[in-house]
């Protein structure tokens, strides 16, 4: 599809669907497009309909994009990239409003595919499974009900809540961050050691939102592999360097990088609008990320402090858990009680691991034990799941 | 693709079926299209089975479905330990089951549906547009579920059926856990192995926090109609069963006596071993040599000096430690509803790991089952080629009537 098409079919979108509501709301400024001043009761009349064809536009362009990307044509990848973005930025607003969490989802795949393609040499399949996970949530996005979640009081009290919590993380990582890398700088191993597990545990705790700024965080917590070796740097980069006895003047770069990195993620938090659902949904992932990585070992090879790990998605998880309990009791007391007891279970386990108040060592657990564990947390997710319950 | 199709063209759809099968994979690589070909006329035509929208198999019942049920071409078996120690929460479970259970027999998915679409959904969803293919739900209770470690936890050691125990320790006996026992055993079967595992999947999923899954193994069979299905080995296996439409037959060797207690009225005892094959060495060993072992001809599954496969059995005229031998002379019949597996390859042999799924159902398995393990344990000549690796025992209760559930009596009673 050509660039004037793609425009014309914009603006009658614009014309039928924001500035009508706009006009009646008293706006006289026809040429204004952008529909970041629209008041909330605007976009209360944005119709299913409307989103619709909103997806069907996008879905338009996105097709385009795929096109050129098929073709391995780079000019048109730029080009219609360049396009679909353009048109998402008139019309995310409308998205934003009406439904918080596919806005989400939508600029997920939308805005590192909209980077990606930008670049003289893009990478084609990286760029492909964005275009297909987009294709997907604008097509979720057609089939979505106008009111996507609920914004009771008490909802929103947890997010205000755990927001705090997440800067509160957020600065002590960027505390003891700073007193991690002063060590590797000084050489000094045995220190360096253990304030690595600190920062961790406080990255941890907060990483489904950490994750949630795309960039940052294979910056600050890639493992070796998960990266191109030349780009591989954050906290994993400098544990192989320490507990594999490698010279750490060579980390000197990485350590001053990753003292930027969690400075510029703390800016993000403080900056981060938090929705319900994606606090909800986050109690979730931090379980599961305990249950898929941590469990296996995988994720700290080097300084074994894997349980330690485990132990901080969980206590984040717990953390959700606990701003969310108000509204929790409104809808589902028995799935309160249930989790409370099953927290509280866990919780035991995992301290059954600690020697002097700290994790063992993974490589120290048996097979029964990690089993234990692993099951626990199964239980866990399967009634975390179920919290969504709150959103209705 | 082209779309000009050729007679003895293979279906994506049997293609699949076929790679269910030890080294599909590896015949596509050596011998290329030719090969799957055979091997999917040897898998016959199960998959026409189950387009039928009326292959359903009752699940309420005198006897629970899956014993006397015509043998589905795909199974799974689990066994589950329960985590609780909560009569309350046991019966909770088992209610679950039941009406699970029955939905996945008539092809419905569970049917609450999720409030919202931010929960997850209550159906796994890979039974969609499939129709229920025969699938039948069989569950059984161990010996763990009556005393565990000594503890009787639901006060229910009492109504421990008569003949419920492990397996004892049999000669040459190679268990590796998890593969021995279980507090509760689920058998679900199929003719179309995605909807056995959804079928099982969705139990695991619905027993969350109060069973955890401790072994799982997935069997297959292909029984042209009316014929006696072949194991791995290429022999005819389950000559000897009786018809499971001969209710005599079945109330003699299947269904539990009168004396046991009142749940398992209509029930039976399940066994189960996990037989490992050793099918290199089977395959490099003379035809002779083979139908030594079995003490029948490979072909036609007739016995030594018979001519067809059912023609009785002249135990003098077959080599004395060959299987059909050593299990004759015991004089005792059982129920057999047998699966092979696979499961990829022995790492350190490069060898392929597979082997069969020996379930028997049986009336008092301390008369038939037990004394005949012992004899082939020790005499069997077929033990060349196989390894026990697996064994478990457990009571069925009788079949669940609508509005009740699974052991009701015994868990209410």
């Amino acid at each position: 599809m050509n660039v004037n098409k793609n425009k014309t079919i914009i603006a009658a979108l614009l014309s039928t669907s924001l500035l009508i509501p706009a006009l009646s709301g008293c706006s006289s400024n026809s040429e204004k497009t952008n529909g970041g001043e629209k008041s909330p009761e605007t976009s209360k009349k944005f119709k299913e309909n409307d989103v619709k064809a909103i997806s069907s536009s996008l879905k338009t362009s996105l097709n385009s994009f795929t096109k050129a990307l098929n073709k391995e044509d780079n000019e048109n990848i730029k080009k219609t990239a360049k396009n679909l973005n353009t048109e998402w930025l008139a019309l995310e607003n409308n998205i934003r409003e009406s439904h918080p969490l596919l806005y989400t989802e939508i600029e997920k795949y939308l805005l590192p595919l909209y980077a990606g393609a930008s670049q003289d040499n893009p990478d084609k399949a990286t760029l492909k499974s964005l275009a297909s996970s987009l294709d997907e949530s604008l097509t979720k996005l057609s089939n979505a009900k106008e009111a996507e979640e609920s914004n009771s009081a008490t909802l929103n009290q947890a997010v205000e809540q755990y927001k705090k919590y997440v800067n509160e993380e957020a600065s002590k990582l960027v505390i003891s961050t700073q007193g991690f890398t002063d060590a590797v700088k000084a050489k000094d191993i045995q220190k360096a050691k253990a304030l690595y597990a600190e920062s961790r545990a406080h990255y941890e705790r907060i990483e489904p939102i950490a994750e949630s700024f795309g960039d940052l965080d294979p910056k600050i917590d890639a493992r070796e592999g998960d990266v191109d070796p030349s780009e591989w740097g954050g906290f994993h980069r400098i544990e192989k360097a320490l507990w594999n006895n490698e010279s750490l003047g060579a980390m000197i770069p990485v350590a001053d990088q990753l003292n930027k990195d969690v400075l510029s993620l703390q800016e993000k938090v403080k900056a981060v609008q938090l929705r319900p659902t994606e606090v909800v949904a986050g109690a979730m992932e931090l379980i599961n990320e305990a249950a898929v990585s941590k469990i296996t070992g995988e994720e700290e090879r080097y300084s074994r402090i894997d349980l330690m790990d485990l132990g901080a998605n969980v206590e984040g998880s717990q953390e959700i858990y606990k701003n969310i309990l108000p509204a929790l009791n409104e809808k589902d007391k028995e799935l309160a009680a249930k989790l409370d007891a099953k927290f509280k279970e866990l919780t035991q386990t995992l301290n059954s691991h600690k020697k002097n108040g700290q994790y063992v060592l993974y490589t120290e657990l048996t097979q029964e034990q990690i089993r234990e564990l692993s099951q626990k947390l199964g239980v866990l997710s399967e009634l975390m799941g179920q919290t969504a319950k709150i959103l209705q | 693709m082209s779309s000009e199709v050729k007679p003895n063209k293979v279906s994506r759809r049997n293609l699949l079926k076929a790679s269910a099968i030890a080294g599909v994979g590896m015949a596509i690589g050596a011998s290329g299209f030719g090969a799957v070909t055979a091997m999917s006329d040897v898998l016959g035509k199960p998959s026409n089975k189950d387009k039928s929208s009326k292959s359903t198999i009752p699940f309420y019942g005198e006897h629970q479905a899956g014993i006397a049920t015509p043998q589905q071409g795909f199974a799974y078996i689990a066994a589950f330990n329960l985590l609780t120690d909560q009569k309350q929460e046991v019966i909770k479970l088992f209610k679950n089951w039941s009406s699970l259970g029955y939905a996945l027999s008539i092809g419905q998915v569970n049917k609450e549906t999720a409030s919202n679409d931010f929960l997850p959904p209550t159906d796994t969803g890979e039974s969609e547009d499939l129709s229920p293919s025969n699938i039948t739900i069989t569950f059984g209770l161990g010996s763990s579920f009556f005393l565990k470690d000594g503890r009787d936890r639901y006060g229910i050691a009492s109504k421990k059926p008569k003949h419920l125990q492990d397996i004892p320790a049999m000669p040459r006996d190679a268990l590796k856990d998890p593969f021995i026992g279980g507090d509760i055993c689920i058998q679900v079967c199929a003719d179309d192995q995605q909807i056995a595992f959804h079928g099982l999947r969705n139990l695991m999923k619905s027993a969350n926090g109060i069973a955890e899954i401790k072994w799982i193994q997935s069997g297959f069979l292909s029984s042209p109609d009316g014929k006696t299905p072949r194991n791995l080995f290429g022999f005819k296996d389950g000559t000897a069963n009786a018809q499971p439409r001969d209710e005599s037959a079945m109330n003699r060797i299947v269904w539990a006596g009168a004396d046991e207690p009142d749940w398992m009225t209509g029930g039976s005892y399940m066994a189960v071993r996990k037989i490992q094959m050793m099918l290199e060495s089977w395959d490099r060993s003379s035809l002779k040599s083979q139908e030594d072992t079995f003490g029948r001809n490979k072909k036609t599954g007739a016995a030594y000096g018979k001519a067809k496969e059912h023609d009785s059995v002249d135990l003098n005229q077959l080599p004395r430690d060959s299987h059909t031998r050593a299990a004759k002379e015991t004089g005792q019949e059982l129920f057999r509803r047998a699966y092979s597996y696979t499961e990829g390859m022995e790492p350190t042999t490069g060898n392929i790991n597979a082997g069969l799924m020996f379930i028997s159902y049986q009336k008092d398995p301390d008369t038939q089952f037990l004394p005949m393990l012992k004899k082939l344990s020790q005499m069997d000549r077929l033990n060349e080629y196989t390894k026990h690796i697996g064994s478990a025992m457990f009571a069925i209760p009788g079949g669940i009537r609508k509005g009740e559930y699974l052991a009701q009596n015994l868990l209410e009673g």
